[in-house]
């Protein structure tokens, strides 16, 4: 039983990694106003860029490199649409989404079903031999830990530092941070790129670093479990994470539970996260104050200045 | 100094030019995408576009990838047209095939000439319940419909998955997650011999006069469209947000539902759980790439059912990877993006004017 | 190599063939379509199909015209690629998957010029034919060998849907290492997929983790569960291909399977006229199925007994599923000495005493 345990723990920090990349970026984007649906096709980019990168140089630094880009370029095209062209942003969304789950069949073609040495485990010596919490904690590969740095980092530009403030403007009224004199149009852009390469860093991390191969339609649709996550945490990076560790958490447990003989419905368990979600986003929304308080306002809307 | 203009009057022609180009640029992109195949582009596209239509056989299947994707796309339209972004029509189907399912397994073997219609209408019925559960949410919890829809769909695929391997399983079926064979009367009749189009594409149709009479001839059609264009305008003249939200969402989920019907009860022949290759979504790129327009729609959706059926042809003919039909519809929807700007607005070169801001919520598709 | 120059070689003898008889039409070259549901890559389901179409194309040579299509989903659109393998002159059809059974019927029925061969599935036509393997005889062996090696005498089993071949293969796979260590249990996990290769992962440590000291991956399209084996640091076992390169020191055996001498004899009785559609279940004594890179950690006399076994296999003396059996109930299904009928093992749907884990209803 305690090994059951110690597997969903030390399981659950790792089967998050991608998950949070790309919902910490997601989140970026969607405060400053931007919605952009097509998570899972920047994730899969990134997957498919990242595990080419590997695979051609061995050099796992260049795997996330190469699928943050990925995962930029292709959210490029979103922003170059929202901003400039003023398309709906839900709509850009999916045109990306799509294009970019079959981007990433194209690259990943030659190597599917091909695997790539994991990244390696960090040594954090005496603490690495604890019982059980050794194993639990800390025999884990970098990124489990930059996640969360990442998180507690993005947390606190957003909500601490001038340039989190000018985001969360932007994302609450463009026109007021416009006529402030922000750059709205190079912000918000600059959000959703950030959004992009995390995501591309969440999909490489999952074809290079938890499974480590490349198989077409890997992503399984962990790009929508996001875009459920950052509502579910009603865009606060603390709750995000907690739900991002949840899901990861029930999902495993699942697998354990029918290793022990105990037979669920596991559809039920695997919906169990949009349910709740949407459950969450109608106690929100009912309360204005409260939808107010954390959703930004025009997130959806284009901006136009016109001048 | 350039200048952006939004468009006082709409020529007829924009949204024709629009689609043109986005055809045109498409078709571009597409060229490049075959080079890097190693593959000539003349044999790519006569793949693509002209071998499916030269055998009765691949027309056929044109038009049966046809049928849930015009009925989806004049059902999401008109919601889209009011501002309403239902993007939950996968799951919308699959809950029509579900309850179409559910009809066909209780009475198999009837030959009752009520069996078709009355799958039909459970599945209208059950496309619209999913889709009004975003409606409820919206106008009682102020829910944003955009995501409320979008889940529902994957929790309607996991709703599927446990109908598939259990309650609605064949008995018969080693365990294989689908349902037993529908019954002939439980299953639309084949339109062109050799073919598999089936009486579902003429429900497609119906669908689409009804859209058009509905948004281009009726007062509720022209609320709908007005609470879309100028929200304040709409509810000064006391047209209810409300209505709106909740006759959008369960017109877009009752054609979806029929969809869902018009496969399990077309070409599948059975519940399973792969009972749609995302028509839900590919509906949404229709119905933008019609302009909106339920005539518009009938074309867009001809021409996305040929990219499906001539993908596959391409795979066989040219050997080109399946992955290219996904390119070619994500490109076609960005394209069309892009040019869609030029519906709304034109650049004009002028010479600098005031700062000034305005809100371009009402302008895009 | 030597594929080519036999190539050349029968190239030249069939040149002169033709020289000799002036005019020999080329153009009836048996056209085969083959279909896959997953992408060959590099090992598995698809890959081992389409070892077996190359099978093909080396013993016919010029006599036969192959082409493929991979990653094709088991849906509405397999359809489609079936009729447009039929409009291309396809002469004979490969369906590599259950779930284009109906489909493949329904084109048979229409067009009975055209012989099919279809993997799985159960029902047959005068020109459609299926195609099983007897993987329950290997899965005895590798069970065998599991039994050996396994400390904690708990096996984990990662496994696709619940029908009644993977029900087989689990119930031999336990009872094999039931024979060389009495007290085994075996779990198991559904995943109700072919391909879900970061699920199959977190299946197998999950596994791992309630103390299974061997896995099993079944019918999994990737070679991602031997993968976490290795780095795990314990025992894996798998389905269709060879995976010894992804797990160099804890692959335990590797369950095989060979298309090449089936598909060759149906391509031949197609080319002859005298197809017949049957239900063909292929095992060890046809070649069909195999063992393949045994663990150099078994003793020589370990792996002596798995020979022997494997050699009353093929002569037919014994079969792996022999009473008495009883199921997870204590039921007793077979009687001392009596062994399944074939019938009654297309369709099992009950586990052996020793499993833990239920089917799903």
């Amino acid at each position: 039983m305690t090994e059951t345990i110690v597997f969903i723990i030390a399981g659950t920090l790792a089967a998050t990694v991608p998950l949070l990349f790309a919902a910490i970026g997601e989140l970026v984007a969607e405060k400053s106003g931007m919605l952009n649906l097509g998570v899972e096709g920047m994730m899969a980019t990134g997957a498919a860029a990242g595990f080419v990168a590997v695979t051609l140089t061995g050099s796992h630094a260049a795997g996330f490199a190469t699928g943050a880009g990925a995962g930029a370029l292709l959210s490029l095209v979103y922003a170059v649409l929202t901003t400039l062209f003023l398309a709906n942003q839900v709509a850009a969304g999916l045109a990306i989404g799509i294009l970019g789950l079959g981007v990433s069949a194209a690259i990943g073609k030659r190597y599917e079903g091909t695997t790539v040495d994991a990244l390696p485990k960090l040594d954090f010596g005496p603490l690495s031999d604890l019982p059980l919490i050794g194993r639990a904690f800390f025999d884990h590969d970098i990124m489990v830990y930059a996640v969360i740095a990442a998180a507690i980092a993005t947390g606190i530009v957003l909500t601490k530092t001038r340039l989190g403030l000018v985001i969360r403007a932007v994302g609450e009224s463009p026109h007021s941070a416009h006529a402030l004199g922000y750059p709205v149009i190079a912000i918000r852009a600059a959000c959703v790129l950030f959004g992009g390469a995390m995501a591309g860093i969440g999909g490489a991390y999952l074809s290079t670093a938890y499974t480590p191969l490349w198989a077409e339609g890997m992503v399984a649709g962990r790009g929508w479990i996001v875009v459920a996550l950052i509502v579910f945490g009603s865009w606060m990076i603390g709750r995000i994470a907690f739900g991002a560790y949840l899901f990861g958490a029930v999902s495993l447990l699942e697998l354990s539970i029918q290793g022990l003989g105990v037979n669920v419905p596991s559809q039920l368990l695997s919906a169990s996260p949009y349910l709740i979600t949407i459950i969450v986003l109608a106690v929100i929304s009912r309360n204005p104050a409260l939808i107010r308080l954390n959703s930004p306002m025009s997130l959806g809307e284009s901006f136009r200045a016109s001048r | 100094m350039v200048r952006l203009e939004p468009r006082t009057e709409k020529s007829v022609a924009a949204p024709f030019v629009v689609t043109a180009l986005a055809i045109a640029l498409t078709l571009v992109a597409g060229s490049v995408l075959f080079l890097i195949y190693g593959k000539s582009p003349i044999a790519g596209f006569k793949a693509f576009f002209i071998e499916p239509l030269q055998s009765s056989y691949g027309i056929g299947e044109v038009l049966l990838k046809m049928g849930p994707l015009l009925l989806i796309a004049q059902g999401l339209a008109i919601g889209f047209r009011a501002r309403i972004w239902n993007i939950g029509a996968e799951g919308q189907l699959i809950l029509g095939a579900i309850a179409a399912s559910m009809l066909a397994i209780q009475f198999d073997g009837s030959a009752s000439p009520y069996l078709l219609p009355g799958m039909v209408l459970a599945a209208a019925a059950a496309g619209m319940a999913w889709a009004g559960i975003a409606a409820w949410l919206r106008t009682q919890f102020n829910a944003n419909e955009i995501l409320v829809t979008f889940m529902l769909s994957s929790v309607a695929l996991q709703l599927l998955y446990y109908l598939v391997t259990g309650p609605l399983k064949d008995p018969m079926g080693f365990n294989f997650p689908q349902s037993i064979t529908f019954s002939p009367a439980a299953t639309f009749p084949i339109l062109i011999e050799n073919t598999r189009v089936n009486a579902s594409l003429i429900l497609a149709f119906i669908a689409t006069l009804l859209a058009f009479v509905f948004m281009q001839r009726s007062l509720p059609g022209y609320k709908l469209i007005v609470g879309g264009l100028a929200p304040h305008a709409a509810r000064y003249a006391g047209f209810s947000d409300k209505k709106a939200v909740w006759i959008a969402l369960l017109i877009g989920g009752g054609a979806a539902g029929v969809a869902g019907a018009g496969e399990v009860a077309g070409p599948l022949g059975m519940l399973q759980r792969n009972i749609s290759p995302g028509y839900g979504y590919a509906a949404i790129i229709v119905a933008f790439l019609g302009g909106l327009h339920p005539i518009g729609i009938v074309f867009s959706s001809a021409l996305m059912a040929l990219i499906y059926v001539g993908g596959d042809f391409a795979r066989l003919s040219v050997g080109l990877p399946g992955a290219v039909t996904t390119i070619f519809q994500g490109l076609l929807l960005t394209f069309y993006l892009a040019c869609a700007f030029l519906l709304n607005y034109r650049i004009r070169t002028t010479r600098p004017a005031p700062a000034a801001v305005s809100s371009s919520a009402e302008a895009t598709p | 190599m030597t594929l080519a120059i036999k190539k050349l070689v029968r190239l030249a003898t069939m040149g002169a063939l033709a020289l000799g008889v002036a005019g020999a039409a080329s153009a009836d070259t048996l056209k085969i379509g083959f279909l896959y549901p997953s992408p060959i890559g590099d090992t598995g389901w698809a890959f081992e199909l389409d070892q077996g179409r190359k099978a093909v194309e080396e013993a016919f040579g010029d006599k036969v015209e192959t082409f493929f299509v991979e990653n094709v989903p088991e849906g509405p659109d397999a359809a489609r690629i079936l009729n447009q393998m039929a409009a291309q002159g396809a002469g004979m059809i490969m369906a590599g998957s259950f779930g284009y059974m109906n489909d493949g019927l329904k084109l048979a029925g229409q067009k009975q010029d055209i012989t099919f061969i279809h993997a799985s599935g159960y029902k047959t036509l005068p020109n459609f034919g299926n195609f099983q393997t007897r993987n329950y005889e290997s899965a005895y062996i590798a069970g065998m060998a599991a039994g050996f090696v396994t400390k904690s005498k708990t096996l984990g089993v990662v496994a696709a849907y619940p029908i009644p071949e993977v029900v087989g293969i689990i119930n031999t796979f336990t009872l094999g290492a039931q024979r060389t260590n009495p007290d085994i249990t075996t779990k198991v996990v559904w995943l109700n997929s072919w391909f879900n290769p970061s699920k199959a992962q977190e299946s197998a440590r999950s596994l791992i983790a309630q103390q299974a000291d061997v896995i099993f991956s079944l019918y999994q399209d990737t070679p991602s569960v031997v993968t976490v084996a290795e780095e795990e640091g314990v025992y894996v076992v798998n389905t269709s291909s060879d995976m010894k390169k992804y797990a160099p020191n804890h692959l335990l055996a590797s369950m095989t399977i060979d298309w090449g001498p089936h598909f060759t004899s149906q391509v031949q009785a197609t080319l002859d006229g005298n197809f017949k559609g049957t239900a063909y279940w292929g095992g060890m004594a046809d070649g069909a199925v195999g063992v393949a890179s045994l663990s150099s950690d078994l003793t020589a006399d370990q792996v002596a007994a798995l020979t022997s076994v494997m050699d009353e296999i093929k002569a037919g003396t014994f079969h792996p599923m022999t009473g008495p059996i009883t199921d997870q109930d204590g039921t007793e299904k077979l009687a001392d000495g009596v062994a399944i009928e074939d019938g009654a093992m297309l369709g099992i749907n009950w586990l052996v005493a020793g499993v833990e884990t239920r089917i799903p209803q």
